[in-house]
């Protein structure tokens, strides 16, 4: 018993998973692995909704780059990207993450007929809104320059199709500063391919930054019992005062 | 106070230093933008002040030297959604106590440091940051 515990325990290390993490108390609110098929709505459409942990890496994109997918950036966007320094960051300086990043933290879509909300509980306390209810994009004069930008989803089978334009040029993709501009256009692909896991590609469209456009994917879970928690950014925000240059 | 199983195991798996050489998962900023892994403290003191706040839990520590001169050393820990997620609670370290803290020092060489690891007075190590599991596989940073 002992030797089969204490191999439990170099495994887990070897893997990097965090044993104390496997210490929640009884009824709290570790993360969870719920098994089965992918539930659907009465209408028989993919029911997306639940509580999910995962996404790109919001430290350097490129490490979520689909296969045989290139990031080449413009002259502009490459000279602009090295001149970024880590205390600029809009999200260490608590604001929105923008699309398509996302702070390691839980984030919850709830799923209406005709809306879809993606909740999340950082970087900071906000929501994406989602409009599936056929209608298109809003008119551009009836909008601004915005960190979430203009959504509209769409069934394409069993996944969730979203477009998204109307960004401003203010948020960075990750902390190394890949940075886009107004111009960015972005399709995401949700699927749930079973009870616990989604499956999310997006494409990144911007001419202004990126000679081509890429694609970056990645694998969500979903964490049936557990909840977002409050998460105020910028109530106790002290690390950009200490962020020293150059980038790491 | 009676430990479960899993918190033995938790407390087994700090023991033998097993979180040497992780560097903390930081939502929010770069490590390396801010902290030094060359420069690592450990320090004992009292607990002044606890903050269970966004975007980083904080813990202000009471340190005596030899001729009795208290510094305040400011330790940032991870968020505390993630520390509660983690198995921590608002009794795991108080106002009062007397711990010792392990992490790297800032790099602007102020008394400020981000946590590695809390020894509590009862001997039990806690890691001050809880990477994987709530973040459900984005990579460490």
């Amino acid at each position: 018993m002992r030797i089969r515990f204490a191999c439990l325990v170099m495994i887990a290390s070897a893997l990097g998973v965090s044993v104390w993490a496997q210490a929640a108390p009884k009824g709290g609110r570790g993360p969870s692995a719920p098994t089965g098929p992918a539930p659907r709505l009465p209408d028989g459409k993919p029911d997306l909704n639940g509580l999910l942990n995962g996404g790109l890496s919001s430290q350097d994109i490129s490490l979520n780059l689909m296969a045989g997918e290139q990031i080449v950036l413009t002259p502009a966007a490459d000279k602009l990207m090295k001149e970024r320094r880590p205390k600029d960051d809009p999200e260490a300086n608590c604001l929105p993450a923008g699309v398509p990043r996302m702070a390691p933290y839980p984030w919850r879509i709830v799923q209406q007929a005709t809306h879809v909300f993606i909740l999340f509980e950082a970087n900071i306390h906000s929501y994406r809104q989602i409009f599936i209810d056929g209608r298109p994009h809003t008119p551009e004069a009836n909008r601004w320059p915005s960190w979430y930008g203009d959504s509209v989803g769409t069934w394409d089978g069993d996944t969730l199709v979203v477009d998204t334009i109307g960004f401003n040029d203010r948020f960075w993709f990750d902390a190394k500063g890949h940075p886009h501009t107004d111009q960015l256009h972005t399709i995401e692909r949700y699927t749930r391919k079973d009870l616990g896991t989604l499956v999310v590609e997006t494409t990144i469209i911007d001419p202004g930054s990126y000679t081509k456009p890429f694609k970056v994917g990645y694998t969500a879970r979903y964490a049936l019992k557990d909840d977002l928690m409050e998460y105020i950014c910028a109530e106790n925000n002290q690390d950009v005062t200490h962020i020293t240059p150059p980038l790491p | 106070m009676r430990l479960t199983m899993q918190m033995k195991l938790g407390v087994v798996a700090a023991g033998l230093g097993l979180w040497i050489g992780a560097l903390p998962a930081s939502a929010h900023h770069s490590f390396a933008a801010e902290y030094d892994e060359k420069k690592p403290v450990k320090v004992t003191g009292i607990v002044s002040k606890v903050e269970w706040t966004n975007p980083h839990s904080r813990m202000y520590l009471n340190v005596k030297d030899a001729n009795g001169k208290v510094t305040v050393w400011n330790f940032e820990f991870g968020s505390p959604n993630h520390l509660f997620r983690a198995g921590w609670n608002r009794n795991t370290v108080k106002e009062g106590d007397q711990i010792t803290v392990e992490g790297w020092g800032a790099k602007d060489g102020s008394h400020l440091a981000q946590t590695r690891q809390v020894i509590l007075a009862d001997g039990r190590k806690v890691p001050g940051f809880a990477s994987g599991g709530e973040s459900g596989g984005a990579p460490t940073q």
